[in-house]
């Protein structure tokens, strides 16, 4: 059922009751850039109807994962599945939605050429499902502008209404709230919230870990492996901390300490099992914070916002080596 | 295959290209205007008079007399000009050095009876213009000499089995100029067209959608081959039609379109331009992969473009070519359509020639190779 020609597809899958256990599945998932490691044997299985938050520092292997996910780079081994197909699977794609990093739309095109081309690839002609998405992200009054046109943050909310104006039932966000103002941002969250009541399974990778508490569950990952898998209060439980960012740098120390490679052994899971071995880590306190006061919804939109990349990201990359 | 998502890019391209004038202008406009002034050119260059004078530096009595002859053909002559007043050779060198002069006739010291060879003299800059002149001015030798031996030489009239024997290089030259317009602005512009998709994201983007690689590359084709269909139609009527427009106050009168005479099918020819474009939209696809900027697409120029233009066929038949360029030339699209489109505009040949077929099958084979490295190269990961 892997490389079978379009037709192939069961019209209403997976997600409802009877449909495969997990609606991303990774088993000993590699891809390997030259002498780079960039996903180092992920297993991981996801269930559908949940919002799985993907964490960690640029260039740990977030978008290449995502993309082996979709089927856009080739495994160098292993396989990954959505649905309960293997991927690369054409056809599948047509359940899935993916909101690339860059924007990825037609600078030229207005807003509504966009929107309805990449949905005509997808097979979503219905012109109110595409006024919908229009709304849902606020830009239904700038249909017919220009994409060159619109500002950073409402070129990010097209690109995210590309992704979703098909209804995937497996939907792929590749740091979604980049650029995006505090309070659509919180919008955001809600619909992603919505979706995935509606049995739309979720991966939002972030480097933010601010937005890591909106999600049902997290992966940490970093050099290509899963540290730890699990619900927020798990991971900080496990961690003995409650800051999600000390948890990350926990587990990543953790992970430094064990014996320095064992490829073979699928590390998420044997990383996370293990005792909570608590790690000096006063370093993660400027990106910390940020991470704490997102706990809070109210204060979290004007902090975050400005916390978010630099600080964050080169807070975990430092302690990361 | 899925004719919705195939018309869903079609429409895109359309789309992108219908807000883009600056890159639309280049493909209706930059081809009306570099074939009119080819036009203004090849037509304007050939009306010139030759200036010739007589000189005789020979002692010899039947010298004298023949260089007077030579000058009294030459007066009647049309498309030269006589100047009596040179009256030896450094005065004549002089006067060409100057440019008052193109051609001089020079009855050397040794002229006699016996031995009738002339020298004529030219500057020596512009070979090519240089040689043009000689015809006329060798009609006049002919012609004195033949009166001096009281003979009459023989006319001929030229006739050709296709067009005219008065056409000029314009007439053969402007049909084809069509195919190369057609081949290298469709290239320069899927080339770039393509390149924006792979580094804006959106390409990656596309093949996240179910759309298939041979969707791309067909809703591209027919993208362009919309555009290349507009481009052909407006050049044909542009070299075959002419209007002209009568001279108003202080306007003179001029005449828009080249009035090329053809009796060709010119649909034959669109046909052959479409297969030819087919090509170059999926070359633009392929080599879009080896540049990173627009810059690098624009430097596949001198590579792709150039050598058909100067081996194709379009100013030089190919079997004057070297032979060690002539397979060159025979594995290039543009020799083909150049070579089958002089078939149909100038020959008049259609469907029923075994030449144009053969133009078209080999253009058609060079498409689907192009068609098939294009569709190879669009999933190439972008690391």
């Amino acid at each position: 059922m892997t490389a079978a020609p379009e037709p192939a597809v069961r019209p209403e899958p997976a997600v409802r009751p009877g449909a495969p256990a997990a609606a991303i599945e990774a088993v000993a998932l590699r891809k390997d850039f030259g002498p780079i490691h960039a996903v180092d044997g992920i297993d991981m299985c996801l269930p559908p109807g949940r919002i799985y938050g993907l964490l960690g520092p640029n260039g740990s292997g977030k978008t290449t994962l995502i993309r082996l996910l979709t089927g856009l780079a080739s495994a160098t081994s292993g396989t990954a599945r959505v649905l309960g197909v293997a991927m690369p699977s054409r056809a599948n794609l047509a359940r899935i939605g993916y909101m690339t990093q860059s924007d990825g739309i037609y600078p030229e095109l207005s807003v509504w050429e966009n929107l309805s081309f990449f949905a005509a690839l997808y097979g979503q002609t219905d012109r109110a499902q595409l006024v919908a998405a229009l709304e849902f992200v606020e830009l239904e009054t700038r249909a017919g502008t220009p994409a060159q046109d619109l500002s950073g943050g409402m070129r990010r909310r097209l690109s995210m209404a590309c992704a979703l104006a098909h209804h995937p039932s497996v939907i792929f966000l590749d740091e979604p709230t980049v650029g995006v103002d505090p309070a659509l941002r919180v919008q955001f969250w809600d619909h992603f919230h919505r979706l995935a009541a509606d049995g739309a399974t979720l991966l939002v990778s972030s480097h933010v870990m601010d937005e890591a508490d909106r999600c049902d569950e997290l992966l940490f990952i970093r050099d290509g492996h899963v540290l730890a898998q699990g619900t927020p209060a798990e991971l900080r439980t496990r961690a003995g901390t409650d800051n999600l960012e000390t948890a990350f740098l926990t587990f990543a120390a953790m992970t430094a300490a064990t014996p320095p490679a064992d490829p073979a052994g699928p590390p998420g899971p044997a990383a996370s099992d293990g005792p909570p071995g608590p790690v000096g880590t006063g370093a993660a306190d400027p990106a910390g914070s940020a991470g704490a006061a997102a706990a809070d919804p109210a204060g979290s939109a004007g902090a975050a916002t400005s916390a978010v990349d630099p600080t964050a990201e080169s807070g975990s990359e430092e302690i990361a080596r | 295959m899925n004719a919705l998502r195939v018309a869903a890019v079609f429409r895109r391209i359309v789309a992108q290209f219908r807000r883009d004038p600056r890159s639309l202008a280049l493909l209706y406009v930059a081809p009306l205007a570099i074939i009119a002034l080819l036009g203004w050119v090849l037509s304007s260059s050939q009306s010139t008079t030759t200036r010739v004078a007589v000189v005789n530096e020979s002692s010899n009595p039947a010298g004298a007399a023949l260089a007077l002859k030579i000058e009294n053909a030459l007066d009647g002559q049309a498309g030269v000009t006589l100047d009596r007043s040179v009256v030896d050779d450094s005065a004549a060198r002089q006067k060409l050095e100057d440019k008052d002069l193109d051609l001089v006739v020079v009855l050397p010291p040794d002229f006699s009876a016996q031995n009738r060879t002339f020298d004529l003299l030219t500057l020596g800059l512009n070979p090519t213009g240089e040689a043009a002149a000689i015809p006329a001015v060798q009609k006049a030798l002919l012609n004195a000499v033949a009166g001096t031996l009281g003979i009459a030489l023989p006319t001929f009239e030229r006739t050709t089995v296709y067009g005219s024997p008065n056409a000029t290089q314009l007439d053969t030259l402007a049909p084809v100029v069509v195919g190369f317009f057609a081949y290298f602005f469709v290239f320069i512009l899927t080339g770039i067209s393509f390149l924006r998709e792979r580094i804006g994201g959106t390409l990656e983007r596309l093949l996240a959608t179910p759309v298939s690689r041979a969707e791309i590359v067909l809703g591209y084709s027919l993208g362009f081959g919309f555009f290349a269909t507009i481009q052909v139609a407006i050049v044909l009527a542009f070299v075959l039609g002419r209007l002209d427009i009568p001279a108003l106050g202080p306007i003179p009168a001029f005449a828009i379109g080249l009035g090329v005479s053809t009796i060709g099918n010119p649909l034959i020819a669109y046909l052959l331009v479409l297969v030819l474009g087919l090509g170059a939209v999926s070359l633009g696809i392929f080599l879009s992969t080896f540049a990173r900027t627009e810059l690098q697409v624009l430097q596949f120029i001198p590579i792709v473009i150039v050598p058909q233009g100067l081996l194709g066929g379009f100013f030089w038949p190919i079997d004057q070519l070297p032979s060690l360029l002539q397979p060159v030339a025979r594995i290039l699209p543009v020799t083909y359509a150049i070579d089958g489109l002089r078939q149909v505009m100038i020959a008049g040949a259609d469907l029923s020639s075994p030449q144009v077929l053969l133009d078209l099958a080999v253009l058609t084979g060079i498409a689907a190779v192009f068609v098939a490295l294009a569709a190879a190269t669009i999933r190439r990961e972008v690391a």
